[in-house]
């Protein structure tokens, strides 16, 4: 980046903060507020002490005494965060399926897309390689550890309902899910992309139970050579809504 | 879904996540919880059709008739969770609800999501990928508007290279342009860290971590709803230990969505 770019896309930032000038405003603004509310206090006041001007008007026999009551308007809670833990099996090419463990975070924007930030970690086995080599070991046992967080769109596909017999029926929904992420595997960050499908069903408003299949995708040179290395997670999640 | 009653009869509260699940009952009982003061609002349209689910496509299995009034119980996305005089509970969309009025005859209002909140609205999160001085860069954002045309951003973001990974966050301001506009130009400005760890060759060189300062720009396009797409460009300053300082540009482009 040449210097004489970044002089003048700061001239033109600085130029342009026009925005700057009603935060400027704001504390005398506020003021403006306060002292506008101080005189309809004071109107109201007067008003009330004042008998009525009007000659015709007849005369006030009772003086009422009702103090205003003040009337808090409850808040209406928004419920579109969803914490959850999640277990199941991933399968990482070349070293083997094993246990997988982790937590979610997602948002949802309308009834159809939602946000989803999530973290997980897997340890991984032993390649063929290793195993029929005897003695060998391609990896330390930190280096083992798989570790994936990413960001993710979901798409509720094919909303529904579940039924339990005659009397139950919980909102359910299958969705699709794609998104960016980084992998810490075998001592180097990878950039990955994941593709995935879940279903959610939600035995109340605030709980939910999902079963996600997610397949991880990054490019590795671990075994010789370069390639697009696939893992494939399957696993089963709880989450609440807040 | 049920009432409260029929979340007792579902919830699998035999198994050994028992423990976990009642905690986590116990954490969102509140909103849960029928001790809670909710907003009444009146129907003043014909009548206010209610929905088995919170989506477009769950059946209407209950309509409340015109000066009925309902609970309304929570939110999720466009839709709102209300219970009936009758106790029956059930979803209605947001559009309908715009219809209701409250006690004291004023129309219910709320934030909808539309063109409207995309030119002035409070919160806004999202997503980028990009590339960060020739590395692959992935980030997140938040940001916060003191009025229709400033915002303050933090910004958090990955990068994966061939030589070096990273993790660098930003915070400073966000200047509108145009708010009103489909496609919106900013300006942005501000400081932030790099913790830099550079990938073991011969000579392992020691990570560490900048702080920088920056300058960009960039536009936020509308698409629909609460969704916006935005591409930037930041110009990066690294203030190392050595003689010079490092210069570093950033490209990405994102999804994001206001509240």
């Amino acid at each position: 980046m040449e210097t004489g770019i970044r002089v003048l896309l700061l001239t033109v930032t600085l130029a342009a903060l026009s925005g700057c000038a009603s935060v400027r405003n704001w504390y005398h603004h506020r003021s403006e507020v306060r002292a506008a509310r101080a005189e309809a206090r004071e109107e109201a006041e007067a008003a009330r002490n004042e008998p009525p001007q009007d000659e015709n008007a007849p005369p006030r026999v009772v003086e009422p005494e009702v103090a205003r009551r003040k009337i808090k308007v409850p808040k209406i809670h928004a419920s579109n965060i969803e914490l959850g833990l999640h277990y199941g099996a991933l399968s990482i090419e070349d070293f083997g399926t094993n246990p997988s463990y982790g937590v979610s975070a997602a948002y949802h924007v309308t009834e159809d897309f939602f946000f989803l930030a999530e973290t997980g970690r897997s340890t991984a086995g032993r390649t063929s390689f290793e195993t029929l080599g005897g003695n060998i070991q391609l990896l330390t046992r930190a280096e083992r550890h798989f570790t994936y967080y990413d960001l993710t769109l979901g798409y509720n596909f094919l909303p529904g309902e579940a039924f339990i017999g005659r009397g139950l029926a919980l909102t359910s929904a299958f969705y699709l899910l794609g998104g960016l992420g980084a992998t810490d595997f075998a001592g180097d960050k990878k950039f990955t992309l994941n593709f995935g499908a879940g279903y959610r069903v939600l035995p109340a408003d605030w709980l939910a139970v999902h079963i996600t299949v997610q397949d991880r995708v990054f490019r590795s040179d671990l075994l010789g050579v370069a390639k697009l290395t696939n893992n494939f997670e399957a696993r089963i999640g709880t989450t609440v809504f807040f | 879904m049920g009432p409260g009653r029929s979340r007792l009869r579902t919830a699998p509260f035999g198994d050994p996540l028992a423990g976990v699940l009642l905690l986590l009952a116990l954490l969102a009982a509140p909103a849960a919880s029928n001790a809670r003061q909710y907003l009444q609002v009146f129907v003043k349209q014909p009548y206010l059709e209610l929905h088995s689910g919170p989506g477009r496509g769950y059946p209407v299995f209950h309509v409340v008739a015109r000066d009925e009034s309902v609970d309304v119980l929570f939110r999720r996305t466009d839709w709102f969770k209300v219970r009936t005089e009758r106790g029956v509970q059930g979803w209605a969309t947001q559009w309908d609800m715009l219809r209701t009025v409250l006690a004291d005859g004023s129309p219910f209002t709320f934030n909808v999501g539309e063109r409207s909140g995309f030119t002035s609205h409070r919160w806004e999160l999202g997503a980028f990928a990009g590339q960060y001085g020739g590395a692959t860069l992935i980030s997140a954002y938040g940001s916060f508007s003191l009025n229709s045309q400033l915002a303050g951003e933090l910004s958090v973001g990955q990068f994966l290279g061939k030589f070096s990974n990273g993790v660098v966050g930003d915070v400073g301001l966000m200047h509108l342009l145009v708010p009103e506009w489909r496609v919106s130009p900013f300006l942005m400005l501000g400081t932030g860290v790099i913790y830099l760890e550079p990938k073991a060759t011969l000579v392992r060189p020691a990570q560490r971590t900048e702080q920088t300062a920056y300058v960009g720009g960039g536009v936020r396009y509308y698409l629909a709803r609460r969704f916006f797409l935005r591409a930037e460009y930041k110009s990066h300053v690294v203030f190392t230990k050595r003689n010079q300082n490092d210069k570093v540009d950033e490209w990405k482009l994102g999804f994001a969505f206001f509240y």
